[in-house]
């Protein structure tokens, strides 16, 4: 197989930032999450802190008074959310209601300015970690638009997003396992692309590549999952499928899944949580969120209900 | 990981055919050539051409390593002169102290230092009056460098354009440094008048031939080396970096780690390079360190193919066969043409001669895999 050029392999799919309405990647900026090294503040857990937000149920994520302010603007306003283990949850809300810099903040993308994010049993607080030490500790992220590598293999992704051993020296001296490339080609089962295992993932359809970086989340084995906005610009068989597949991956991990569209989020919704202006409005299942008078003023009252 | 498993990774058959082809032209036949037969044969090789192919093979590494940064990783380098200088000023130590008392001074000191009225070595000349010392810090001192440099570097997320402005600033900091006399490295004149290496005379036929073997050589194993990096998972990673860093880091890559590596890799190559350049040019002065050097080493690669490890050795080839040339020529055209060619490549040959070349094969049906990536499992 031969590999696109350099600069053309991912023409369509750059990662940097999944904001439209932001600064392009390459020029960081003081605000501009991307650019701003986050080693260096490292905090342990207050574990009376932790008990109390918990309050005994069965957490894994705490997000726990959170606030990101963009040039004075509060995207997220002291922000607390606790997540079960092996629950799935919807997050919606309004455009700009800080769904995104929610998952910014969890995954390490964005530092905030208060605030700390705790996973149940591990001891520090994930604010200070970087990007790729909170995703090694299971929290996998999906973004807005399908994010795979175009120039690799369909193979050669999921082969990447392995869940295993990520040191340099494995890289240059290790190889695949037995059981590590039966795990892939399980996944490709999965997500129905055993039959393009070997093409170039740039090649594959919007829906496909979706499915290949679900596929890819998977092969992370994940212990909580961040979905955002999984069907933008999916046909509704494709959505259905999605929505199938996001019920059933929960359960053995965790699912939030942030979404606009009320028909897909009361197909799969156990539970609810709205937000309006960088805080919680509401939580419960939809039926009970619906019902909330100040959350139809906001988000339902504008044409949804 | 069996070693038949990695010889199948890096090349199909057809490909180590091609390989060993090469390595046969390179290694047997030149220096037959060279060494047997008359100088009326119509394929004798002389003694300039011999130099002259050397010196080629040095600009190949050095071309090679910087596809590994560029081509692979999407970083480009308008620094690795720096790597290539300091590799050639460690190798010009120790060929100056193999002057002994045969320069102009008659003095055990060479030559610069006398004329600046130094009594004794600096620290740091110390030990390089061995040859295996200067070659291992041919190696170490470039490599060390692009480690300190590029981890700073990494961890300020220095990306993109500011990446290639920086390491142009560098080579321009490090050659006003190497233009001083007090920096106790000959200063404008550099080191020069070489006598030996390792016992044999500079001048003689047969050093000659040696050392283009040893340059080749190391241009082939240069080549391997990377192949089996960037065939391996780490070129899988180092070619996700390129298109997608912050992907890559969200699937739990330490990325930092890989550019590092690839980008001290690609600097300890570039050294070894510049020590086997200099004993065939011999000398080496601060103009190696010029930022538009930098910059040629990558239009070298951009002429070639990014991203192919054989192109950028082709460029180089390419590229310095029609400079030297030129320069005998048309000596004031050949800017205007290095530039124009730069321009005509980016134009119509975004993916250089092999680019085009591979295009050419597929447009007849022929299947490529020169690129790396290729098959998985
Ligand atoms: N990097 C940034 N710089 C400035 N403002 C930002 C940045 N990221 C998000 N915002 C602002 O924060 C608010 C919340 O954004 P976001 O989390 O993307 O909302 P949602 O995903 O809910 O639509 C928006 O008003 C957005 O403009
Ligand atoms: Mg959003």
């Amino acid at each position: 197989m031969t590999v696109s050029a350099p600069t053309s392999a991912l023409s369509s799919q750059e990662v940097e930032d999944d904001r439209p309405t932001t600064e392009p990647p390459t020029v960081p900026l003081a605000r501009d999450t991307p650019g701003r090294p986050k080693s260096g503040r490292r905090r342990a857990v207050s574990q009376e802190r932790l008990a109390s937000l918990v309050q005994g149920r069965k957490a894994v994520l705490c997000v726990d008074n959170v606030s990101v302010s963009f040039d004075g603007f509060k995207a997220l306003n002291e922000l607390t959310l606790i997540l079960d283990a092996g629950e799935l949850r919807c997050i919606i809300g309004p455009n700009g209601a800080g769904k995104t810099t929610l998952m910014d903040c969890i995954t390490g993308k964005t530092r905030p300015d208060a605030g700390s994010v705790y996973l149940v049993g591990h001891g520090e607080d994930l604010i200070g970690l970087s990007e790729h030490e909170i995703a090694a500790l299971g929290i996998c992220r999906k973004f807005q638009r399908p994010t795979v590598f175009g120039g690799h293999s369909v193979f050669e992704n999921l082969e990447l997003a392995l869940a295993g051993n990520r040191s340099v020296w494995r890289a240059l001296f290790g190889g695949l396992s037995k059981a590590e490339a039966e795990v892939i080609d399980q996944t490709l089962e999965t997500i129905g692309l055993k039959e393009a295992r070997d093409r170039p993932a740039g090649q594959l359809s919007h829906g496909q590549k979706q499915w290949l970086e679900i596929g890819m989340l998977l092969a992370q084995k994940p212990r909580v999952l961040l979905v955002d906005e999984p069907i933008a610009g999916m046909t509704h068989a494709e959505t259905e499928r999605t929505a199938e597949l996001l019920v059933s991956l929960a359960g053995e991990r965790t699912v939030v899944v942030v979404e606009h569209d009320m028909e897909f989020v009361r197909n799969i919704a156990s539970r609810v949580t709205v937000l309006h202006e960088g805080r919680v409005l509401a939580e419960g299942s939809l039926d009970q969120v619906q019902a909330n008078s100040e959350v139809v003023e906001v988000y339902l009252g504008a044409g949804h209900a | 990981m069996s070693a038949l498993a990695v010889f199948r990774r890096m090349h199909s058959t057809r490909g180590w055919l091609v390989f060993g082809a090469c390595a046969l032209v390179a290694l047997v036949l030149i220096p037959l050539f060279h060494s047997a037969l008359p100088p009326t044969s119509p394929l004798a090789v002389s003694d300039r051409l011999i130099a002259l192919l050397g010196k080629f093979c040095c600009y190949a590494i050095t071309a090679v390593a910087l596809d590994l940064i560029w081509g692979f990783t999407g970083m480009l380098s308008l620094g690795h002169g720096v790597f290539f200088a300091l590799g050639g000023y460690a190798m010009g130590m120790y060929l100056m102290l193999g002057i002994g008392s045969q320069g102009v001074y008659r003095s055990n000191l060479p030559d610069f230092m006398v004329f600046l009225d130094w009594k004794e070595l600096p620290w740091f000349w110390h030990g390089f009056n061995r040859f295996f010392f200067a070659l291992f810090a041919a190696l170490w001192v470039p490599g060390l460098l692009a480690y300190v440099f590029g981890y700073f570097a990494f961890r300020s997320r220095i990306r993109g354009v500011y990446f290639s402005i920086i390491t142009q600033a560098l080579t321009y900091a490090l050659m006003l440094l190497f233009f001083r006399n007090d920096t106790g490295l000959g200063g404008n004149n550099g080191l020069t008048d070489f006598k030996q290496i390792y016992g044999w005379p500079l001048a003689l036929s047969q050093t000659k031939r040696m050392l283009y073997v040893l340059t080749a050589a190391s241009l082939l194993l240069t080549y391997l080396l990377c192949r089996y990096v960037v065939t391996g998972k780490m070129g899988r990673v180092l070619r996700a970096v390129r298109d997608a860093e912050s992907r890559v880091m969200f699937l739990g890559y330490d990325t930092r780690k890989y550019k590092l590596f690839a980008w001290t890799f690609s600097a300890v190559l570039c050294g070894l390079a510049g020590a086997l350049y200099v004993p065939q040019v011999g000398i080496i002065n601060p103009s190696e360190l010029q930022p538009s050097n930098s910059i040629e080493m990558a239009i070298w690669a951009a002429v070639g193919g990014r991203g192919t490890l054989v192109g950028a050795a082709l460029g180089a080839f390419v590229v310095n066969g029609a400079k030297s040339w030129f320069t005998v020529a048309l000596p004031e055209l050949w800017l205007y043409v290095l530039g124009a060619l730069f321009i005509l490549v980016t134009l119509f040959l975004p993916e250089g001669l092999v680019g085009a070349f591979n295009k050419l094969l597929e447009r007849r049906g022929v299947k490529v895999a020169v690129a790396a990536g290729g098959k998985s499992s």
